[in-house]
């Protein structure tokens, strides 16, 4: 009996809580005010760096400027997000501003306003131009860049000056001479971290694809996975770092986090990594350098560069409301003090220009120089993201059988974009 | 005898009624419901998914038709997939079988310590497969790994291997590790079969002059059989389904050269549900047509004897 008391409590309460959940969705209130919901990401490793400290101060020097608008913050760490968002949109409890790391599929459904319908003409044009542009679909920007990072080539002094390597390597060759010279004067170092597993692969492929002139589509927006250049730069891996034993005997199963921990731990000299190595390069106190990428030519203007995303729902209709508080959020104070906090790059421009004069990331540098040529992802392709899962799983195996490996997922892509 | 004729036959006790009259409806009741909920409802909702088209956001965009079967009979990497699930299941069982008939008779002889071997034994089980997985997959590291390292000072190999990352060494470890995890169920199983063989046939066939090698195969073997059999079917579903191990290890990678076809069924998840859920049917018949295969064989050889 008792159990049975139990069991109806319990359902009972589960209940409620539905209920109480689902019944915050509206927003809106009788004396004109309203509440926003503010769903973002967690960028703190740490409770005592959360990304909530941070969002929670905006909004609340936010609603002493506009009295009228509540920001209901929620921030949700990296892991749960997508799920979390994914249930919230199910539900019909669509937040009304959310960041995070993708989103063109929302745009696919439907579910989004413009991106000029929610940032005045001021923000708009504060914004990076590539970053802006990596948030068209179709020609109409939808995503707004939120942060951002950009790869660029490290290697490990020490181990240079031990193998008598003077300066970086600018060309795919220089590349090969200096792991040659690694491997041949200081056994035990991995010369090039290579790591082409389901973490890294969809990276590091496109940045040496990019060193070759080629990439994961054309011009036109049409995927070109299988190009003449891309199966030309995944032989020369084969063929130049791979079968010498420049790099890991296995890249297809390599993670990036296997390569940033030997970087960091002296166990590997070069490899191409994203600012937060920096960090961990001076923890582990490697002496480290940052250059240009190496193409098959000479060192690369672009880069691989990654953003994540802010966007406005469409559903809750406070298109006003959402424009005035992306301002304020977009402004320099506020992005500035989220940049420097994470270490993370900036988006806009006037933070660019603060971050590179004020003298205080001397370490970033070399990124802040490669951003405004970073190339991307094909983000605002709606079916990017199931031809990213297709190169992640298997992109990697390139290096044993490139013309093969790189022909299946061509027509995997051609599959994707018939089915959209 | 119905609920109906007892109360017809005894008029008197009608005022019970309700319950009653369904009979053993309330008792199997919850079980059956658990039945519809956890297995039959789930293995539906696998069945239809595997017919639709769903984005990648997860809204539902349509029937597929056979579009999805199609698709993943088009999968290049679907037939060593295949053959390599039917490898690791006939190696994995086959191995843990043969070492488990071993273990139980060694832990049913009288010896000192062996209360104590015994508990030992069940560690593999108690501990999570997860758990187990993630231990050896860090013993084998390339870099850190203490299995490396000791092969190493032992002279077995020159350097540290990355054994996990190359498919031919890989499948090997995780066989052992399989095997390894399966061996204590199966030697408990074993061992209870062993225990249930009267001392008196033993006794008898002394009497009648037959070696150690005669009666372990006229009289062990045949009298373990439905113990053996027990174990064979549950490690042959557990094997074949056998997903936290290869996850934990390889991640079916590089690309699915590791995977079997439970692993190769969330790799698909990733990019393609619809996709995903058609491998997964295709599972499901395998496993069913598997172990009533085997069933049917195994009772077909009772008859014989």
């Amino acid at each position: 009996m008792k159990k049975r008391l139990l069991v109806a409590t319990c359902t009972l309460g589960v209940l409620t809580l539905t209920a109480c959940g689902s019944g915050n969705g509206g927003g809106g209130s009788a004396d004109g005010d309203v509440t926003l919901k503010l769903v973002a990401a967690d960028y703190g490793d740490k409770a005592s760096n959360s990304s909530t400290a941070y969002w929670e101060d905006v909004a609340e020097r936010f609603t002493a400027a506009n009295p009228k608008i509540k920001i209901d913050v929620q921030v949700i760490n990296w892991n749960d997000i997508d799920a979390q968002v994914k249930t919230m949109i199910q539900s019909g409890n669509v937040p009304d501003i959310l960041q995070t790391g993708g989103y063109a599929d929302k745009v696919a459904d439907d579910l989004l306003y413009k991106a000029d319908e929610v940032l005045s003409e001021q923000t708009r044009a504060n914004v990076i131009d590539s970053f802006a542009k990596a948030g068209d679909v179709d020609g109409t920007q939808y995503g707004i860049p939120f942060v951002s990072s950009a790869r660029a080539f490290f290697y490990n002094k020490a181990v240079f000056a031990k193998a008598g390597i003077k300066e970086a390597p600018k060309s795919w060759d220089d590349l090969k001479a200096a792991a040659e010279k690694i491997k041949a004067k200081v056994p035990g170092v991995t010369p090039y971290a290579l790591p082409l597993g389901p973490e890294e692969a969809q990276g590091e492929s496109l940045i040496w694809e990019l060193g070759n002139g080629g990439g994961y589509t054309d011009a036109a927006g049409k995927y070109t996975l299988d190009s003449k250049a891309n199966t030309e730069a995944f032989s020369w891996l084969k063929s130049n770092l791979v079968e010498n034993g420049l790099t890991y005997a296995n890249p297809a199963t390599t993670d990036r986090k296997t390569a940033f921990a030997d970087f960091a731990a002296g166990k590997t000299a070069m490899l191409n990594g994203h600012p937060s190595l920096i960090q961990m390069s001076k923890d582990g106190k490697v002496d480290y350098g940052v250059a240009p990428i190496p193409g098959r030519a000479g060192a690369l203007k672009s880069t691989l560069g990654v953003a994540d995303w802010m966007m406005a729902f469409k559903d809750g209709g406070h298109k006003e409301e959402v424009r005035k508080f992306l301002d304020f959020a977009y402004s320099k104070e506020n992005t500035l003090k989220f940049d420097e906090t994470y270490n993370l790059m900036p988006v806009t421009k006037d933070t660019l220009k603060e971050m590179t004069t004020n003298g205080k990331h001397k370490d970033l540098e070399p990124f802040f120089a490669l951003l405004p040529n970073a190339v991307f992802y094909p983000l605002g392709d709606t079916t990017w993201d199931s031809v990213s899962a297709e190169i992640k799983k298997s992109g990697g195996t390139a290096v044993n059988d490139p013309a093969k490996v790189l022909g299946e997922l061509q027509k995997k892509a051609e599959t994707a974009v018939a089915d959209k | 005898m119905s609920s109906n004729s007892s109360t017809a036959s005894r008029p008197a006790r009608k005022g019970r009624g309700g319950l009653a009259r369904l009979g053993p409806l309330p008792w199997v009741g919850p079980a059956v419901l658990l039945i519809v909920v956890v297995v039959l409802w789930p293995v539906y909702e696998m069945v239809r998914t595997s017919f639709l088209k769903i984005s990648s956001s997860g809204f539902v965009r349509g029937s597929a038709g056979f579009d999805k079967y199609k698709q993943l009979f088009d999968e290049p990497s679907l037939p060593s997939i295949v053959v390599a699930t039917v490898v690791w299941t006939l190696v994995v069982v086959t191995a843990t079988m043969g070492i488990s008939l071993a273990l139980a008779q060694l832990f049913n002889q009288k010896f000192p310590g062996r209360r104590v071997t015994r508990w030992a034994l069940i560690a593999p089980w108690a501990a999570s497969l997860v758990m187990t997985a993630i231990g050896f997959k860090w013993m084998l590291n390339q870099t850190a790994g203490v299995l490396n390292t000791a092969m190493t000072d032992l002279g077995l190999i020159d350097r540290p291997e990355d054994w996990l990352g190359n498919p031919s060494t890989a499948w090997p470890w995780m066989m052992f590790v399989a095997v390894f995890v399966s061996l204590p169920f199966t030697t408990y199983t074993l061992l209870a079969g062993l225990q249930t063989i009267p001392t008196e046939v033993y006794e008898a066939a002394k009497v009648d002059g037959t070696n150690a090698r005669q009666t372990y195969l006229r009289i062990t073997l045949p009298l373990l059989r439905p113990a053996l059999l027990v174990g064979m079917v549950i490690n042959l579903i557990n094997v074949f389904n056998s997903f936290p191990i290869i996850w934990s290890m390889t991640r079916g990678g590089p690309d699915s050269e590791t995977a079997t076809t439970t692993v190769f069924m969330y790799q698909l998840k990733n990019s393609d549900i619809g996709q995903s859920a058609a491998m997964s049917v295709v599972n499901f018949v395998l496993v069913v047509g598997m172990v009533v295969l085997f069933l049917k064989a195994s009772r077909w050889n009772q008859e014989e004897t």
